[in-house]
C-alpha cells in the first residue's frame, strides 16, 4: 500500500462540536466530572428540545432525531453560521427505532396494518435530510452507513470538498441510536463491545473562513482490511502524537490495536473514550469530539490517558484518532492544534 | 484544472438479465423484465416486480460464493455486477489494492434479517438466530462484495435511499480528483424486501400494473432490484494501464430538496438544483446535452415536480428523455449506477431507451423517447437520481 500525503488546496478546520451521549448533553461537563457507568448499556441523556422543536414536531419524532437536531442546531449556533453548504452524517444504523418497529408490526401484525411514518423516518437518511429540511439547506447532502466507521467516512467527505474549495463548510454529524432490543442483539452480534451506548454528535468544519477555530482536521484516512505495519507506518508519519484509540478493556477489540501499537518503535501516549462514552457504529465521532476539545483547552484529562507511563505532555500538539470496525475497517484522522485556537 | 474522470469498466445486474449484454438486448427489443414477485413470499404479490430471476442458490453457485454470503441478497447480485465492472476495467489484484470500493444500499441485509426477526423475537433471543442479525447493517453487504473482488484500499457505503448509488460516484470522483486514488470502483446494490414493499405499500405509491412513468394516469411505481457498478480511473491511470475509457463523468451534483421526507416541492428545487449544477461543473450549456435518463419513477409526485424542474433547466424544449424503470422496476438504492450503465450503453450504442408504457403528456411538451426507442448519436447524457428526503443526485456522462 502505498502511504502518500494527499494534499489539498485548502486547510479543514473544525469550528465548533456539540455531544449527546451519556455524558451529560450539550456540555462539557464530563471534561472535569464525567459520569461514570458499573452497566451494560447505558442510554443517552436526552437534552431539553425546549425552543428548537416545536412540541408537535417533538411527538412525532424518534429519540435519534430529535437528538440531531440539538446537536446541529448547538453546533451551528456556536459557529454563527445559519445555513451549512454542506450537511454530511455517519449512521450505522441509522434509524433503527422506526425500523425494529416497522419490523415487529410486519412480524406481528402481518401485511395489511403498517404504519407509513415508520417507513417513512426509517431510512439512514432521514436524519441529514431532516436537519436539512429544518434548515431549508438545498446544500450538498449526504450519508453514510458503514458500521464503525460511518462517522469517518463523512469526515473524509467533508475533507475532501472543503480542502477542493467545493463548499466552505460541512455539518458533519455521526448519530446512533441503541434500543433495548438492538443493545440485546449487539451483545450477540458484537462481543468486540464493552459497554454499549449512544451517540450524537455534530461538528461544523470550516475552511478557517468563517466560525471560531477549535482545531485543524490535517488527514483523513480510511483503510480496509489493512496490514498492521501499514497503520503503523501512517501513525509514524507524525512524531511524537497523541494517539487517541478506540481501546475499550475488551481484549477481542483492543487486540487489533496491540498488533499496530506494537510496530511502533516509540510508546506514544495513548488515550481512551470510550470508556467515558461507550460503544456504538458511531462512538469514534466521540472520540473525534474529546480529542478536539482536548486540543482546544490544551491539556489532556487523567482520566483518558491509558498507559501508566509517565506520560507528561509538554507540548500538545497533535493528536491522532485510530479507530477500526471489527479489525477489518480502519480510520486515521490527523488533528492538529492551531494558533487560532480558541480565537 | 480538476483532473478528468474516466469510466474504464461497467458493470449491470437487473430484472433485465445478467451484463451488459442481456441488459442492451432487453433494451432494443423493448421488452421489460418487469413481471411477478416470486423470490419473497408477501400478501403483496399481486403488485408487479423487476425481480433478478436468479434464486439466491443459484447466484452463490454462479458466483461460487458460501454462508454467510449466500443469504445476503445484496451482497449476491453486487459482485455479479462489479466482477463485470473489474473485468471490463481489466484490474489485476495489484490496481484493486489501490482502488477505492464505495458502494450505495438501504435495505442492506434486511431481506436476510426479516426471514428471521419473528423467530429472534418470539423466542426472545435465546436462539442462535440472533447472529444472523448482524448482516442487515448496510455495510456488510459492501464488505462482502469487497472481499470477493479483491484487496480495496477503502470502503465504505453511501446511504441516501434513491441515490445511494449516484452518492457513490460521487464520492468516488472526488477521491480521484484530490489524488486520494487513482481508481475506484463504485456503484450500488439493493435486493427486493418484504420491509421495503410494504413500506412502499404504506405510502400507497405501487402501481398494480407496469408503472407508466410521465404519463398522465401513472399510478405509482413497481419496485425492482439489482447492482450497478462503474470503475472510475484517472485519465493517466487509465492511460498507464493502457485502457480505453467507456466514457467520461464530466459532471455531478448532489442538492437537497429540503421539502418533506417522501415529497418533492412543486418547483423541484433540488432537482433544479442537481441538475443545474451538475451542468455548471461539466461546463455545459443545456442544449448541449443529448438524453435525460430521468428519475421518472412513475409516481404522480414524483414525475410532475422532475418535469418542473427539467423545464426550469431546458425551457419547453426538452432535450430527448426517458424513464428506463419500466424495463427495469425501481431498483432504489441501485438506481443511480443501474442507469448510469444504461446511459453508458446510450453513448455507445446510439441508442435511447424508450419510456415503455407511455400514452398521453402530463403537460404540453413533455413527451419522453416511446415506441422502440430511439437511434441517434448520443455524446452526453444526464443521469437523475433522487431519494427519500430530498436527496437528489445528477450524473453526467460523455462520449470520450
Amino acid at each position: 500500500m502505498q502511504c502518500k500525503e494527499v494534499m489539498m488546496e485548502r486547510r479543514c478546520f473544525v469550528s465548533a462540536l456539540a455531544q449527546v451521549s451519556c455524558q451529560l448533553p450539550l456540555s462539557d461537563e464530563w471534561f472535569d466530572s464525567p459520569c461514570r457507568y458499573e452497566e451494560g448499556y447505558v442510554r443517552a441523556q436526552d437534552p431539553s428540545v425546549k425552543g428548537i422543536i416545536s412540541p408537535m414536531e417533538a411527538r412525532r419524532m424518534s429519540k435519534i432525531l430529535k437528538r440531531a437536531v440539538c446537536t446541529a442546531h448547538a453546533a451551528l449556533e456556536t459557529a454563527g453560521v445559519e445555513v451549512p453548504d454542506a450537511i454530511i452524517t455517519g449512521s450505522g444504523m441509522g434509524c433503527i427505532d422506526n425500523t425494529e418497529k416497522f419490523l415487529t408490526d410486519l412480524s406481528r401484525y402481518g401485511e395489511s396494518c403498517l404504519k407509513p411514518t415508520l417507513f417513512m423516518q426509517s431510512t439512514h437518511n432521514t436524519v441529514s435530510s431532516l436537519v436539512a429540511i429544518m434548515l431549508k439547506c438545498h446544500g450538498y447532502n449526504n450519508t453514510y452507513s458503514h458500521l464503525g466507521i460511518s462517522f469517518e467516512s463523512a469526515l473524509l467527505d467533508a475533507w475532501l470538498q472543503i480542502g477542493s474549495g467545493a463548499v466552505r463548510n460541512a455539518l458533519v454529524s455521526a448519530h446512533d441510536e441503541v434500543t433495548p432490543l438492538m443493545s440485546r442483539v449487539m451483545r450477540q452480534t458484537h462481543p468486540e463491545y464493552s459497554f454499549i451506548s449512544e451517540c450524537s454528535m455534530s461538528a461544523l468544519l470550516t475552511d478557517g473562513n468563517c466560525g471560531g477555530v477549535v482545531c485543524e482536521v490535517e488527514s483523513v484516512r480510511l483503510l480496509n482490511r489493512p496490514e498492521p505495519e501499514e497503520v503503523a507506518e501512517l501513525l509514524a508519519q507524525v512524531p511524537d502524537s497523541v494517539i487517541m484509540t478506540g481501546i475499550n478493556g475488551n481484549p477481542i477489540n483492543d487486540s487489533h490495536y496491540e498488533k499496530v501499537l506494537g510496530k511502533l518503535c516509540n510508546a506514544p501516549l495513548l488515550l481512551g473514550y470510550r470508556h467515558l462514552f461507550g460503544d456504538n457504529f458511531s462512538s469514534s465521532a466521540l472520540g473525534f469530539y474529546a480529542a478536539c476539545r482536548i486540543l482546544e483547552r490544551g491539556t489532556v484529562p487523567q482520566f483518558m490517558k491509558l498507559c501508566k507511563q509517565n506520560n507528561k505532555v509538554e507540548d500538545l500538539e497533535r493528536i491522532t484518532l485510530l479507530n477500526h470496525s471489527e479489525g477489518s475497517q480502519w480510520s486515521v484522522v490527523k488533528l492538529k492544534r492551531c494558533e487560532r485556537c480558541g480565537s | 484544472m480538476a483532473k478528468r474522470v474516466f469510466v474504464t469498466g461497467a458493470g449491470i445486474v437487473s430484472a433485465l438479465g445478467i451484463g451488459k449484454g442481456a441488459t442492451l438486448q432487453a433494451l432494443q427489443n423493448g421488452v421489460s423484465g418487469v413481471g411477478k414477485l416470486t423470490h419473497i413470499e408477501s400478501e403483496l404479490s399481486s403488485f408487479p416486480v423487476g425481480e433478478v430471476q436468479m434464486d439466491n442458490a443459484q447466484l452463490s453457485r454462479m458466483l461460487g460464493v458460501e454462508y454467510p454470503v449466500s443469504e445476503v441478497r445484496t451482497a449476491l447480485l453486487a459482485i455479479a455486477a462489479a466482477r463485470e465492472a473489474v473485468d471490463e476495467a481489466n484490474l489485476t489484484d495489484k490496481d484493486i489494492r489501490k482502488c477505492a470500493f464505495i458502494s450505495g444500499t438501504t435495505v442492506g441485509g434486511m431481506d436476510k434479517t426479516e426471514r428471521h426477526f419473528k423467530n429472534v423475537i418470539d423466542a426472545d433471543l435465546a436462539t442462535d438466530e440472533t447472529r444472523e442479525l448482524k448482516y442487515n447493517d448496510c455495510g456488510y453487504s459492501t464488505e462482502m462484495t469487497a472481499d470477493a473482488i479483491g484487496k480495496f484500499e477503502m470502503v465504505t457505503t453511501s446511504s441516501t435511499a434513491c441515490s445511494s448509488a449516484a452518492n457513490a460516484v460521487i464520492l468516488g470522483a472526488n477521491l480521484i480528483r484530490a489524488g486520494v486514488v487513482d481508481i475506484a470502483l463504485v456503484g450500488g446494490s439493493e435486493a427486493l424486501s418484504k420491509f421495503h414493499i410494504n413500506g412502499f405499500n404504506t405510502l400507497m405509491i405501487l402501481d398494480s400494473e407496469r408503472c407508466r412513468p410521465f404519463d398522465r394516469d401513472r399510478a405509482g411505481i413497481n419496485l425492482g432490484e439489482g447492482a450497478g457498478f462503474l470503475v472510475l480511473e484517472s485519465e493517466e491511470s487509465a492511460a498507464h494501464r493502457k485502457v480505453s475509457p467507456i466514457g467520461e463523468l464530466i459532471g455531478y451534483a448532489n442538492a437537497c430538496d429540503a421539502f418533506h421526507q417522501t415529497a418533492t416541492s412543486e418547483t423541484g428545487e433540488g432537482a433544479f438544483r442537481s441538475m443545474s449544477n451538475a451542468l455548471a461543473m461539466a461546463n455545459l450549456a443545456p442544449e448541449a446535452v443529448d438524453y435525460v435518463n430521468a428519475h421518472g419513477t412513475g409516481t404522480p409526485n414524483n414525475d410532475e415536480t422532475e418535469l418542473a424542474a427539467m423545464k426550469r433547466v431546458w425551457g419547453d424544449k426538452l432535450p430527448f428523455f426517458s424513464s428506463t424503470k419500466p424495463f427495469t422496476g425501481h431498483t432504489t438504492s441501485a438506481s443511480g449506477s443501474i442507469e448510469s450503465v444504461i446511459s453508458l450503453l446510450a453513448i455507445k450504442h446510439g441508442f435511447i431507451p424508450p419510456n415503455l408504457g407511455w400514452s398521453n403528456p402530463i403537460s404540453a411538451g413533455a413527451e419522453p423517447v416511446t415506441g422502440g426507442g430511439r437511434n441517434s448519436e448520443v455524446k452526453i447524457v444526464v443521469n437523475n437520481s433522487f431519494g427519500f428526503g430530498g436527496n437528489d443526485s445528477t450524473l453526467i456522462f460523455a462520449k470520450v
